[in-house]
């Protein structure tokens, strides 16, 4: 399975047509079942309360109107002479609209029922309109807030399964996946999922929901007013398309622009001082101002195409309000339709609109969700080539025979293999020196011990026991490590010495430090083994880190060792101590070292010395300095040049 | 079109000088001053027409809509239904009476008014008599009142899109401005800035803060006012029109002010609670995963993994809690505007029924409609303004921290009449230099010493001690607190500190390339030098040998911060590149971080090719070096105890004697084999 990571911008757009991603983030919804389901119902009855109110408001208008029309009229009819209704009433019967046949008392009927039931109407209208807007409100914060709880439930999931993956892959994994990179997934892309999981896909639905609800409303009540309001959606839609094709690639020549930008800056602050040193300032300032200039020029070209694309979405729907005027007017004039049927439609007209606006921002969502859906599944799905096996037994207390049998290794993607062939064995308490240039395969050998990586050709075995064999957490658990980079944790000093034993008590941390000598500077501080180290704590210096981590690794109490026994500038004293706590540290224990100390090396049992991946020396240093020539001319190059740093 | 989720994510940070600040960004608006000017005509004239097309539809209602189907009979029956025409109680111009088709003088229309009129009646139209105009008539008149509209919305949107295009190129070159201000004031400063400054905090500012001014001001800024001015004109319409209408169909506009102001604030609340646990989310992520092979090693995943899900559950309930303020936000608005469109209709529906006056004022149904669309318009800024004023304080709080760089007065700067550096030889005094970073901590204490041209002077002493410091003082990078520094006798804050630093070459510990060519990055030492010389200082420092191996030579693009390179090849091509300078004064930091055996001995070579004929300060880790040196420097908490060729310092058996056996003495056997 591929490990690299891909470019993002890359990824996204190979993957767009692909939603794979984005289908199985939704099953971390859908695992929720009902609550899955509950935004969902909230949204239908929060958009069926929208839909219903200009329909509500119509009917509060035409109760006025026609009860206003019908006040009217009575009044009109009383100032008519007698004489001249009969030959009246057919006339106003007809523009009134009503069946020409009738009396003036059924005429009379009619209206003053109008008019006496209009203030009703209204009434019912109005206290309609209330409740559904009451509905409408409340539906919609449910729907909204229950979408999002979702959503961070699902975050929630994705984040501890994606931390659970990272924690346990291999190594090689990890030498090719940068932490920066895999912090974005956890945090960046999980976030984009989540986004469109919570809000953009209830908005999507809500969106078809509203509109298809307008179309279906318009057309029942009036055909023709419909299809006027109609050419709004697809030129809406060309619009949005063009606008968006048009954008995205000035968009991303805009990120570059400022990219370039930023660049430049970042290194005049961290190499103001060469910058300086060599008086450059004034062409880096050009470098700036060309840059910036570009940056401006980029974005008000953009601003230009907003200004063009912007305004003209907004005029569409203001036509669309024209057009329904003039069709809606005409229609009032000549009969066929009435004002309040008119004032919901241009209601309406915004429903129609409204969810044309979000389903570009949708879409755009959607693409960037499922490319990110990719990247975390990328990670989810990778395969650590370093497992327990099916039925691996836990490795028994050990002993401490370590052999390495015609080991082969090379790193993934490496090309020459950066141990060849090597075979060597230590015996139970043995100070194993491993010596040689950079990447002559020393780093290697003691990465393959607690089983970080696996050898391509060989074995390597503790007691007999082949590392395959057994569990890795048996394995690890047995094995100390103190190496040249050492990395503590926030928290307190305690937690630190404890961290390969959590559960171990005071008194055993205790009995740990002062082995490694560093009980003595650990009481110094007010909080003693309480003391908070890391980023919100204070910063040990490098001496004191380096016993604490000997500390950590003694609180095992392993019978295997790895250590390099190499210490970052230290002065004199504390030299002393790490000297002597190092070898307290290696007393009893089987212990690969890679040699940097003089006092190492001539007391080690046996000496390694590598050099392109294989073995070219295995002695004690008495006999390898009168029998090797390639070590007397190591040793002197390396070890003694090492001790040669004056501390500064 | 402001997503008001993410608006509400946003950190408010209050500026603490409102006025200053504001009239001090004004200044550099002030020379656009022509395009605010336009900006405003065009928002007063597009705020003019969203205000001007509501009357309009009241117009198209009470002029042709309400009058059909009364025409039949308004011949048969006394003109009673057009209430407002020639009625002596309605001496007042009640306001939707249909003023467009029946004033017969159009100056007495107020100055809005008549625009519209005349545009109404272009081409010498005139109204039809409205209680006796047929359907076509109507139908005609209604058309050229919806062209009206039309042109109306048109000028809006076109205008909008010139204001907004017009704001925005302003914006952009006062931010451009800004920015490189910004950065030709970085340069200005003095490395005590830089040591007490974060990078990122500074690229921030640089970036972020700039362009938050940038979008505020061409886009909140503009969208704030012309919303200001719509609610204003909209309400004054609507007063004046009928004062108690207009109170009533407003009544519900404060609510939704405040509900936005209270929602908004709670959620701000939240959210910073929740920005909190996303850090600490981030911090987790960040330790761990970079750890991951200690975690390994110590079988630490699954405690880990319990951890994280406590940091991560603590995350998520944070953002919900914000999210329900969020969520109801919306909603709460929404339902508000329901009730008011129900209050419009409500109370203008009942008193057209009833017939009653509304206290006095008569309403008509082309009132009710155009108050329905001046609710809906007026609805829509108050949210807007209150989100964006968000953005504007949080550009104001950024422009803020812009000039507090810009403020900075940097610690080294050239006397007024500082001349240029004469070609230096190379002599060097310290004359009771003492010096301190922080006021009452000296780092130096009367250092005193003479170089010689071409001499080497080696610095040795423990960390602390002040031998960077020493190195720092030379080229001006800070000056002296007491003492004097002097280069050929000339005090080098007599002289500008461009010129003094032309002639001084570093090559320091931390190796600083750029994400430039081979070629680019050692021409950085002498631009104007030759390729030949650049190939002559390249082998100097014998780092011509790796180069050829790259795969394109000299013209291979190193990576960011000069990555691609290992440690050594770095400093060979550091070397090279002051080299290429050839400084009469050289200033050198030895240490080395693990570099390969092979590529020391390179560096050392290139080194000691590089201190010859030039007066050196070395900051010595190098066993030749300090034997090599005509005078070493031994510092010890600020102070020069004791100074000397190796030799005699070695006789001495002081401090240097101690030092020296504790490291060297190991060298030395190898000098003479043990045995």
């Amino acid at each position: 399975m591929q490990a690299t990571m891909t470019q993002p911008n890359a990824r996204a757009r190979r993957e767009r047509t692909s939603f794979k991603g984005i289908g199985r983030a939704i099953k971390y919804l859908t695992k929720h079942g009902r609550q899955a389901v509950l935004p969902y119902i909230f949204l239908i009855i929060a958009t069926l309360s929208q839909l219903a109110v200009p329909r509500m408001i119509r009917y509060v208008i035409d109760a006025v109107t026609s009860g206003f029309l019908a006040d009217q009229v009575l009044q009109a009819l009383e100032n008519i002479p007698a004489p001249f209704m009969s030959a009246a009433l057919p006339q106003i019967l007809d523009a009134l609209g009503y069946d020409s046949a009738w009396s003036l008392e059924q005429l009379t009927a009619t209206l003053e029922a109008d008019l006496g039931n209009a203030p009703q109407a209204l009434m019912t209208a109005l206290v309609a309109i209330l409740v559904f807007a009451l509905l409408r409100g409340v539906f919609s914060f449910l729907q909204a807030f229950w979408a999002e709880k979702n959503s961070q439930s699902v975050a929630y999931d994705l984040r501890n399964d994606l931390y659970a993956k990272i924690q346990q892959l291999s190594f090689a994994y990890h030498d090719k996946n940068q932490t920066g990179q895999l912090m974005i997934r956890a945090t960046d892309d999980v976030e984009k999922v989540r986004l469109f999981i919570g809000q953009g896909l209830l908005q999507l639905v809500g969106a078809v929901i509203l509109l298809s609800g307008t179309v279906i409303i318009l057309f029942s009540s009036n055909v023709a007013l419909a299809w006027t309001a109609m050419p709004i959606l697809p030129i809406a839609i060309v619009l949005f398309g063009v606008f968006a094709s048009l954008a995205q690639p000035m968009f991303t020549k805009v990120q570059q622009k400022l990219s370039t930008l930023n660049t430049v800056l970042q290194e005049n602050l961290a190499g103001v001082k060469v910058i300086k040193a060599f008086t450059r300032e004034k062409e880096q300032q050009a470098k700036f101002r060309a840059a910036a200039d570009d940056t401006m020029n980029q974005s008000i070209a953009v601003n230009r195409l907003f200004t063009f694309l912007f305004p003209l979405v907004f005029l569409i729907a203001n036509l669309g309000q024209a057009a329904i005027l003039y069709v809606g007017g005409k229609q009032i004039i000549v009969g066929t339709l009435s004002i309040g049927a008119w004032q919901e439609f241009s209601l309406y007209l915004m429903y129609l609109f409204f969810p044309i606006m979000m389903f570009g921002a949708i879409v755009t969502q959607m693409g960037q969700a499922s490319a990110s859906a990719d990247r975390v599944f990328e990670i989810l799905d990778a395969e650590s080539d370093i497992v327990d096996k099916p039925n691996a037994s836990k490795l028994p207390a050990v002993k401490g025979d370590v052999k390495f049998e015609n080991v082969t290794f090379r790193y993934v993607g490496g090309g020459d293999p950066v141990l060849k062939n090597v075979t060597f064995e230590a015996k139970s308490g043995e100070t194993i020196a491993l010596l040689g240039a950079t990447g002559s395969g020393k780093t290697s050998i003691i990465n393959l011990l607690p089983r970080f990586y696996d050898p391509v050709e060989g074995s390597i075995t503790i007691d007999g026991h082949d590392l395959r064999d057994v569990t890795l957490d048996s394995l690890r658990s047995q094995i100390g490590i103190v190496l040249q980079e050492t990395t503590l944790f926030s928290g307190t000093i305690r937690e630190n010495i404890a961290f390969g034993k959590p559960d171990a008590t005071l008194e055993e941390v205790q009995a740990a430090a002062k082995s490694a000598a560093a009980h003595d500077f650990i009481m110094s501080f007010p909080d003693g083994y309480n003391t908070h180290v890391g980023e919100r704590g204070i910063t040990l210096s490098g001496g004191q880190k380096q016993r604490v981590a000997i500390a950590r690794a003694l609180l095992l109490n392993p019978r295997i060792l790895i250590l390099d026994d190499s210490t970052s500038s230290v002065d004199v004293a504390t030299e002393v101590h790490i000297q002597a706590a190092l070898e307290t540290l290696m007393k009893g224990r089987t212990s690969f070292v890679i040699a940097q100390r003089i006092s190492t090396v001539i007391n080690a049992d046996k000496i390694l010395v590598l050099e392109k991946g294989e073995i070219v020396a295995q002695g004690k240093h008495a006999q390898l300095m009168e029998e090797e020539p390639i070590y007397a001319e190591i040793y002197n190059s390396q070890i003694l040049s090492q001790q040669s740093e004056v501390s500064s | 079109m402001m997503h008001g989720r993410n608006i509400l994510n946003q950190e408010t940070i209050k500026p603490r000088n409102l006025s200053e600040t504001l009239g001090r960004l004004g200044k550099y608006f002030g020379s656009f001053w022509h395009m605010i000017v336009l900006a405003v005509l065009f928002v007063v004239i597009s705020t003019w027409t969203q205000v001007a097309s509501p009357e309009l539809m009241g117009q198209a209602t009470d002029c042709f809509l309400v009058p059909a189907g009364s025409s039949a009979f308004a011949q048969l029956a006394p003109p009673s239904i057009d209430q407002t025409q020639g009625s002596p109680d309605s001496a007042q111009e009640t306001v939707s009476s249909c003023w467009l088709g029946t004033t017969e003088d159009p100056s007495t229309l107020s100055f809005s008014r008549q625009i519209i009129y005349n545009a109404y009646h272009l081409g010498g139209y005139t109204t039809p008599e409205l209680a006796t105009a047929t359907d076509a008539e109507r139908i005609e008149g209604m058309f050229r009142l919806i062209l009206v509209i039309i042109a109306l919305y048109v000028i809006g949107a076109v205008l909008t899109g010139a204001t907004f295009f017009t704001m925005a190129w302003t914006g952009q070159h006062v931010l451009r401005v800004l920015r490189v201000e910004v950065f030709e004031k970085l340069h200005d400063l003095s490395m005590s800035y830089y040591a007490e400054h974060e990078a990122g905090d500074l690229m921030s500012r640089i970036t972020n803060d700039t362009s938050a001014i940038e979008q505020a001001f061409s886009f909140a800024l503009v969208n704030v006012f012309s919303g200001i001015l719509l609610l204003v004109w909209v309400a004054y319409n609507m007063l004046t029109a009928s004062l108690p209408f207009a109170l009533l169909s407003l009544a519900v506009s404060p609510l939704m002010f405040i509900a936005t102001v209270w929602f908004s604030g709670q959620a701000r609340k939240a959210f910073r609670k929740s920005r909190e646990e996303i850090g600490n989310v981030n911090a987790e992520l960040q330790e761990t995963i970079s750890s991951v092979r200690e975690v390994q090693a110590f079988n630490r995943a699954d405690e880990n993994i319990e951890q994280f899900k406590e940091v991560n559950a603590a995350n998520r309930d944070a953002n919900v809690r914000a999210v329900a303020y969020t969520s109801a936000l919306a909603p709460t608005l929404e339902a508000l505007s329901y009730v008011g469109l129900a209050i419009v209709t409500g109370v203008g529906g009942w008193y057209l029924l009833t017939g009653d006056t509304l206290f006095g004022a008569t309403v008509t149904l082309g009132l009710v409609i155009t108050f329905l669309a001046y609710v809906q318009r007026f609805n829509q800024p108050i949210q807007q303004i209150a989100v964006l004023w968000t953005n504007i304080q949080n550009a104001i709080a950024g422009a803020e921290r812009i000039f507090t760089i810009l403020d900075e007065k940097p610690a080294v700067v050239d006397k007024p009449a500082a001349k240029s550096m004469t070609e230096i030889n190379g002599r060097v005094e310290f004359e009771e230099v003492s010096h301190e970073y922080e006021e009452g901590v000296p780092v130096l204490d009367k250092v005193s010493f003479t170089a010689e041209p071409g001499q080497t002077i080696a610095i040795v002493g423990p960390t602390g001690a002040g031998k960077t410091t020493i190195i720092n003082l030379l080229p001006r990078f800070y000056d002296v607190t007491h003492g004097s520094v002097k280069i050929d006798g000339v005090d080098v804050r007599d002289v500008t500190a461009d010129s003094l630093r032309k002639q001084i070459g570093i090559v320091l510990q931390d190796t600083f390339l750029f994400s430039a060519s081979v070629m680019d990055n050692l021409r950085f030492g002498r631009p104007d030098a030759t390729d030949e010389e650049i190939y002559a200082a390249a082998k100097l420092a014998n780092a011509d040998t790796f180069i050829e191996r790259l795969p394109e030579k000299y013209e291979t693009v190193l990576g960011e911060r000069g990555s691609g390179l290992s440690q050594g090849q770095r400093q060979l091509l550091s070397i090279a590149r002051a080299a290429l300078a050839n400084p009469r004064i050289l200033i050198l930091d030895e240490a080395t971080s693990s570099v390969d055996t092979r590529t020391e001995r390179l560096i050392q070579k290139a080194f000691d090719q590089l201190l010859e004929g030039r007066t050196s300060f070395v900051i010595a880790h190098r066993l030749s070096t300090i034997r090599n040196a005509d005078m070493i420097l031994v510092l010890q908490a600020g102070r020069i105890i004791e100074r000397s060729k190796h030799d005699e310092l070695l006789a001495k058996k002081g401090f240097y004697y101690d030092l020296y056996m504790s490291q060297f003495k190991k060298q030395e056997e190898v000098e003479s084999p043990p045995l």
